[in-house]
């Protein structure tokens, strides 16, 4: 240990990101952090920051740069400046997917978290038979591929034979609707597969939140003689807060990512692109159209999309949290 | 320490008999075969590459592993493609789907010139030493094999299969409505695009009311004629002036107009059931007779028969209107920078061959692109009992020699994608045709400038 002395010691507090390289303060380079004092920190997060670095900010760094060219990945490509975002934003199929993406996010997200706070309120009931069966079981849905879902969906949904058209024809509706063509229908038929596909793991996680409300809460709510739905409003509802915000954030994650299921009905996205998606939208501008550059503005304005949401779930987040704590 | 002592006994014995496998393999497969083993990496998509035949290959070649990767989504197998050529490395054989050739032919740079390439020679099964791709050009269907050459001239690609596109229909309901059975009785009701119209109309109008409710129809879908009339066209949305893309002439080309207005005449004629291929519609409406006529390439024989068993017999081919069709085919290419380039070759050229490509005709019903067969006997006779005994051969060979070259371009597949759109849209009754046409001619204005 080498002890400084005054005229050495530096006048201000060392940042712990950029330690002076003399030999002398490289062995205090974090005075009084004694576990810092190796360099061994940097090694301990090495793996996550290269991988990160690597597969993450690298292509978005690359992105950003492809989206001011008209880029050909295989031929010559030309700098054009800002043209791919103005154009961007001229482009009325942006718009569209726009629109498709927040309907069938909110088509997917409401009533699948309506539907999953029912069923989790149903397997926490102490008396059902069978709970770690129908626990597992409702996450099979979400290990089964997207493709075979979509074709079990589309028959479902079919115009012509599908069992959905022909239950409401037995119900006394007159026309067969056509779930491909139609803007609302078409959504519909991708948030049921959403929905089906994620309701399983999203109720295990309010289960999991029920089953941290503590007892008491019942006992004393049983106490003052309220109801079983007075229970669920009063006491279960106001507990979830926190989970509900965190269902409705990973959801609007995953419903600005929807892709496979529009793909896999139709790849240009429908007819009049009813079901067009942001990330659909970016796929065929890239692969079918060869537009790299303009895919990659695309990615850019996806990703503002996402920051504005982000900033929107931070404040309703802390306001939520505020309260619970008030 | 007892484990100890177990690690380093179960290490030495491995050790050991590792030595000996090593010494093993050495001694009784070095004389067996002088050549050295070889990996043949291949991507492909759907059942391009048949399993018989690798199994075949591999009897006859114990030091080559075939190793294949499969795509499901099927822009895929063409984006890893571009990926690899930007990055220099992949595959050593690539399989192409005919509607990638028009963007690959602008990059002959990703491809090895197969011109360039000679085949070491395989005399038990016919494939004499030193062959180029010039050398056995003569052996394939010339348009077909227009397909696999890039725009410097280079040979790219090799075709596997040709589509063809001739009209399956049901014989039994032709005969309820009216209609001759006969193939040739039937193709003589269709000789042009317009009578196939009328014919459909005939049709329809003998439909009981109940059936007219549920939505049958005499084609499955009318949108289908459009691809069928462009490519019976000398030209599609390019025209070759020399350079490398070629010019743009989709919206002065009349063949682009005349497939659209057939196609929009029949949608409106109301021939057509809407119901879109390969969904579940699809293959219910092909069991119960909900349309009577589909355009069919060869390889869809196969299809109707895993999906409607029941319709044995009830089906026919008769040729398509206009003359001529194609839908679908394949090219196989060996990348330029393919590690094992003369044992892709030397795979590619044996696959491809004839006698091979009859092989997978019999078994698979794709229908060969090498047109030295369209003589052979055993296709020429070959009849198919499901289609009532229809010399499917016969009709195929003649059908796809009567197509011309079309210079392809890079953006067909997205033009195709929004015409195709643009069809649907006036078939699903959201715009009426003049309004779907000028947001076509708008998405293509998209397509071609941003």
């Amino acid at each position: 240990m080498t002890v400084l002395n005054e005229r050495e010691r530096p006048k201000k507090p060392l940042s712990p990101w950029k330690p002076k390289k003399t030999s002398a303060q490289k062995a205090v380079a974090f005075p009084g952090v004694k576990s810092l004092n190796g360099r061994w920190g940097y090694l301990y997060v090495a793996p996550f920051v290269i991988m990160f670095a690597v597969f993450g900010l690298a292509p978005v760094i690359y992105s950003v740069y492809i989206s001011f060219f008209q880029w050909d990945p295989l031929g010559s490509s030309t700098f054009t400046g800002l043209r791919n975002f103005n154009l961007l934003l001229h482009d009325s199929d942006l718009w569209l997917a726009l629109r498709n993406t927040f309907s069938i996010w909110a088509l997917s997200t409401f009533p699948q978290m309506v539907m999953a706070i029912g069923l989790a309120n149903i397997l926490r009931n102490t008396r059902l038979r069978g709970k770690s069966f129908f626990r597992t079981i409702l996450l099979v849905p979400n290990i089964t591929s997207v493709i075979a879902i979509t074709i079990v969906f589309s028959q479902l949904f079919g115009r012509d034979f599908g069992i959905i058209n022909l239950l409401l024809e037995g119900l006394g509706l007159n026309h067969h609707i056509d779930f491909i063509e139609g803007v609302i229908p078409s959504h519909i038929q991708i948030a049921t597969m959403i929905t089906w596909r994620w309701i399983g793991y999203n109720t295990l996680i309010f289960l999991a939140s029920m089953l941290a409300i503590p007892n008491e809460l019942y006992e004393s709510s049983s106490v003052d003689g309220a109801t079983k739905w007075q229970q669920f409003r009063y006491v279960t509802l106001p507990q979830l807060k926190n989970t509900i915000t965190f269902v409705l954030v990973v959801g609007t994650i995953g419903g600005l990512q929807v892709f496979a299921e529009p793909q896999q009905l139709a790849a240009d996205g429908g007819s009049s692109k009813q079901f067009l998606t942001l990330t659909l939208f970016l796929f065929n501008q890239a692969f079918v159209n060869n537009k790299y550059g303009y895919a990659a503005a695309i990615g850019i304005f996806i990703t503002f999309i996402v920051l504005i949401i982000s900033a929107v779930n931070f404040v309703i987040t802390r306001k939520i949290s505020n309260d619970g704590t008030r | 320490m007892r484990n100890k002592i177990i690690t380093k006994f179960s290490a030495r014995a491995l050790v050991a008999s590792v030595a000996s496998i090593a010494i093993v393999a050495g001694v009784f497969t070095t004389p067996a075969k002088a050549a050295d083993p070889v990996t043949i990496r291949i991507w492909t998509f759907g059942d391009v590459i048949q399993r018989n035949l690798v199994a075949e290959y591999k009897a006859l070649h114990p030091e080559v592993t075939l190793e294949i990767k499969k795509s499901d989504l099927d822009p895929l197998n063409g984006t890893n493609m571009v990926t690899a050529c930007s990055a220099k490395n992949g595959p050593d054989v690539v399989a192409t789907e005919v509607s990638y050739s028009g963007y690959w032919r602008s990059y002959p740079k990703c491809f090895q010139d197969l011109r360039q390439m000679k085949t070491t020679g395989e005399p038990s099964t016919g494939i004499p030493a030193g062959q180029t791709a010039s050398d056995i050009q003569k052996n394939y269907l010339p348009w077909r094999w227009q397909q696999g050459v890039g725009f410097d001239g280079s040979v790219i690609g090799i075709p596997t299969d040709v589509g063809g596109l001739e009209v399956a229909y049901r014989i039994d309901l032709f005969k309820k409505a009216g209609l001759p059975t006969d193939r040739e009785a039937v193709a003589k009701l269709w000789p042009t695009w317009d009578a196939f119209i009328a014919t459909g109309q005939k049709y329809i109008s003998k439909l009981s009311a109940a059936n007219k409710k549920a939505g049958v129809g005499f084609i499955d879908n009318a949108g289908t004629i459009y691809a069928a009339i462009m490519n019976q066209g000398t030209a599609k949305y390019y025209s070759n002036d020399g350079t490398e893309t070629g010019k743009l002439i989709y919206s002065t080309n009349p063949q682009v107009k005349l497939a659209w207005n057939t196609t929009i005449k029949a949608t409106n004629a109301g021939i057509g059931t809407r119901i879109g291929q390969y969904t579940s519609d699809w293959n219910i409406g092909m069991n119960k007779g909900t349309f009577a006529t589909i355009l069919a390439p060869a390889w869809m024989m196969d299809y109707i028969k895993a999906q409607a068993p029941d319709t044995a017999g009830k089906w026919d081919i008769a040729s398509i209107p206009g003359g001529g069709g194609n839908q679908g085919g394949t090219q196989l290419g060996i990348p330029s920078y393919a590690q094992n380039k003369q044992a892709a070759y030397d795979f590619l050229t044996w696959y491809l061959a004839p006698a091979q490509q009859l092989k997978v005709f019999k078994t698979y019903g794709l229908f060969p692109s090498a047109s030295v067969l369209y003589n052979d006997p055993a296709l020429i006779g070959y009849k198919d009992p499901f289609f009532n005994n229809a010399p499917v051969g016969k009709i195929y060979a003649a059908g796809v020699q009567k197509l011309k070259p079309i210079f392809e371009g890079k953006l067909q597949r997205a033009i195709d994608t929004a015409i195709g759109a643009g069809l649907g849209r006036v078939a699903a009754k959201k715009q009426t045709a003049d309004k779907s046409w000028a947001q076509v001619l708008n998405d293509l204005k998209k397509v071609v400038n941003n």
